[in-house]
């Protein structure tokens, strides 16, 4: 097995199983700290001497437990989220950070508190709509402050500033490293195929940063070596919240289907801006948090333009894409309510576009199989 | 140069469907069998074209595969989705098509075709409200037969408005209305209208451009035609072929493909 192979084999293996990682932690006496989408500041937790560890649902469970604490119109990525915790898949958690950012996870954060706040401590945070302006900043910073002093205590360790900019320079690091993979997947999309794509990211939520980072920069060193590929397949970037069922990756690639960027929260909106390094560290991470932009999240002061639709229009057309599949979560209210001017946007730029509805109990692919082998003709015809 | 001959195999998830065509031009066997992927009907409409025509599987310079059931069908030697094939074959049968809307058991789609080729379109949630088992559950309740809906609602006086969001909420719906003692000719004219509505909204997302031309089973309904042109606003053709439109392009598709194996 070649370098590549190896490192690529990890990634799938720490993708796939998040219950291990967590094990694994802990029997290096490591404390571990679950995170939920969406824009937690990670970087205090690994400060603290914590593994953060993401937590957006799995594809391999069915809602039952969280079900007595759940609406059945909660989307299933936080339904599944609560599940497993619920059921002990990951319960061995030392606390959890609940962002309230999206519309569901608002509400479900108390449902969190009350099912688990006797097993480990909920960690409330609310990010600031207003982030743009001074008091928006010090909103920020005080949440994080929060966060800090309750992770503190978990760890039982003061975070100094030291530790907080050597997790910054650790993140921002991280980020630019995925970043780069992004760029030489899609340079490589024959060797880095969709599964592929989302193992090495996904893998990212699952690891310490240094550890994930390190491996990372070295399958990018790898990937430059090879020639750019000729791919004679079409091209896609994808959209949404979440993409990541391998069955529904393996309908791309038995179509030829390969991506070229994502504007996936779970993937690259999750590392597009990285933090300031100044000596002032809590202000570096709100401002970070104020320079994200184009999400369909976060409040936009110029929201009578139509601005996260070019932005989205524009990544399809600067990454060499034909087009972009849109992965809808089935009752997330923020996607599907900005699906129609994103749809103008994409057809205002003559960017064809399909819309797949999903959701992590999904187990049946054939909707979706016609509707990307269909997509792919269409894209064919119009090469 | 000898005749070229193709079979386009359309499987759907109620109905199993086969075409073969002649020089790409000639439809020279049809067959159809009302049940879809998972059971007996592709292997038999198979068998059932082959006995029509007299034509062996040898004969067929390629077979093309369709619809939801088109990856377990071991005779093809390609396979294509439906909506490429739906477009292709409504664009044989009427040139100057260009809105598709297949209503299918468990799927509806709307396809925009430019110059006869696929170029954009929507397919409906993951939901069975505007599809065919939509209308399979209503009749259920109607105690009527699907194939009859169409002249019951011919005799309707007044619509009964029924939801076009759910299924279920539709079905207590109409069970609510028998209650009522309401006709049921105006509430299957009623649910013809939640279908045409559902319908309608996925075509605006796609757009609606002249000639329109419903295909699939459910376009042998005049109730839902009617109703369809209602809503959109615009003349809906059908074909007494419409089963087999899929099936169709299939085999045209295979006769495109045939050609360019044989200059290989």
């Amino acid at each position: 097995m070649s370098n590549m192979e190896t490192l690529l084999q990890e990634f799938a293996v720490v993708a796939a199983s998040p219950k291990a990682q967590l094990k694994k932690y802990k029997e290096q006496g490591k404390k571990v700290i679950g995170v939920l989408p969406y824009y937690a500041p990670e970087e205090l937790v690994y400060a603290a001497g914590m593994v953060p560890m993401g937590i957006w649902g799995t594809n391999n469970k069915t809602i039952s437990k969280a079900k007595e604490y759940c609406a059945t119109f909660y989307c299933t990525i936080a339904q599944l989220a609560l599940e497993m915790l619920l059921d002990g898949t990951m319960d061995d958690l030392d606390g959890i950070i609940t962002p309230t950012i999206c519309d569901t996870l608002r509400p479900m954060s108390q449902n969190f508190r009350v099912s688990m706040g006797d097993k480990m401590p909920v960690i409330f945070l609310a990010h600031p709509q207003n982030r743009f302006a001074d008091w928006g900043i010090k909103f920020t910073m005080d949440q994080y402050h929060d966060v800090k002093k309750q992770l503190e205590k978990i760890a039982s360790k003061a975070i100094t500033p030291e530790d907080l900019k050597e997790a910054i320079k650790v993140y921002n690091r991280s980020r630019r490293a995925r970043r780069a993979f992004t760029k030489l997947a899609n340079e490589h999309c024959d060797v880095i195929t969709p599964t592929k794509r989302m193992q090495v990211l996904k893998a990212a939520w699952f690891m310490l940063k240094d550890e994930y980072t390190e491996k990372l920069e070295e399958l990018n060193a790898e990937l430059a070596k090879l020639p750019v590929c000729d791919w004679k397949g079409t091209k896609v970037v994808t959209s949404g919240i979440i993409c990541d069922n391998p069955q529904l990756l393996a309908i791309f690639e038995e179509n030829n289907i390969a991506i070229a960027d994502d504007d996936v929260a779970h993937e690259s909106r999750a590392f597009r801006v990285d933090a300031p390094e100044t000596d002032d560290p809590m202000h570096d991470l709100a401002e970070q948090f104020k320079n994200l932009d184009y999400d369909v999240l976060l409040y936009d002061p110029a929201s009578a333009e139509n601005r996260r639709g070019e932005f989205v229009a524009d990544l399809v057309k600067k990454s060499g894409a034909q087009g972009l599949v849109l992965f809808m979560q089935q009752f997330c209210d923020p996607e599907e309510m900005e699906y129609p001017y994103l749809k103008k946007a994409l057809d205002a730029a003559d960017i064809p576009h399909v819309k797949l509805g999903i959701d992590q109990q999904m187990r049946d692919f054939g909707q979706v199989k016609t509707s990307l082998q269909a997509f792919a003709d269409v894209l064919s015809l119009r090469a | 140069m000898a005749d070229v001959f193709t079979l386009g195999i359309d499987i759907g998830s109620t109905a199993s469907k086969a075409v073969i065509l002649k020089n790409g031009e000639e439809i020279i066997g049809k067959s159809l069998l009302d049940v879809g992927t998972g059971t007996s009907g592709p292997e038999r409409v198979i068998r059932q074209i082959f006995e029509d025509t007299g034509m062996t599987k040898e004969q067929m310079a390629l077979i093309m595969g369709t619809g939801y059931g088109r990856n377990s069908i071991e005779i093809a030697d390609q396979n294509m989705s439906e909506l490429s094939c739906h477009a292709r074959g409504a664009y044989f049968l009427l040139p100057s098509v260009h809105t598709v809307i297949d209503i299918g058991g468990q799927d509806v789609k709307v396809i925009q075709i430019d110059n006869g080729a696929m170029v954009n379109f929507q397919m409906n949630d993951k939901c069975a409200a505007g599809t065919g088992r939509f209308l399979d559950v209503m009749a259920r309740v109607l105690e009527v037969e699907v194939s009859e809906l169409g002249d019951l609602a011919a005799q309707s006086t007044k619509r009964v408005g029924i939801s076009s969001t759910c299924t279920v909420f539709a079905e207590s719906e109409v069970i609510s209305q028998l209650a009522h003692g309401t006709k049921k000719s105006d509430i299957i004219n009623g649910v013809h209208h939640s279908v045409a509505a559902r319908v309608t909204g996925l075509a605006h997302r796609v757009g609606i451009r002249d000639d329109v031309m419903m295909t699939g089973g459910v376009a042998q309904n005049k109730g839902v035609v009617s109703a369809l042109e209602e809503e959109l606003g615009h003349i809906v053709h059908t074909t007494p072929l419409t089963q087999y439109v899929g099936a169709l392009g299939a085999a045209l598709f295979a006769y495109q493909k045939a050609l360019v194996k044989a200059k290989q």
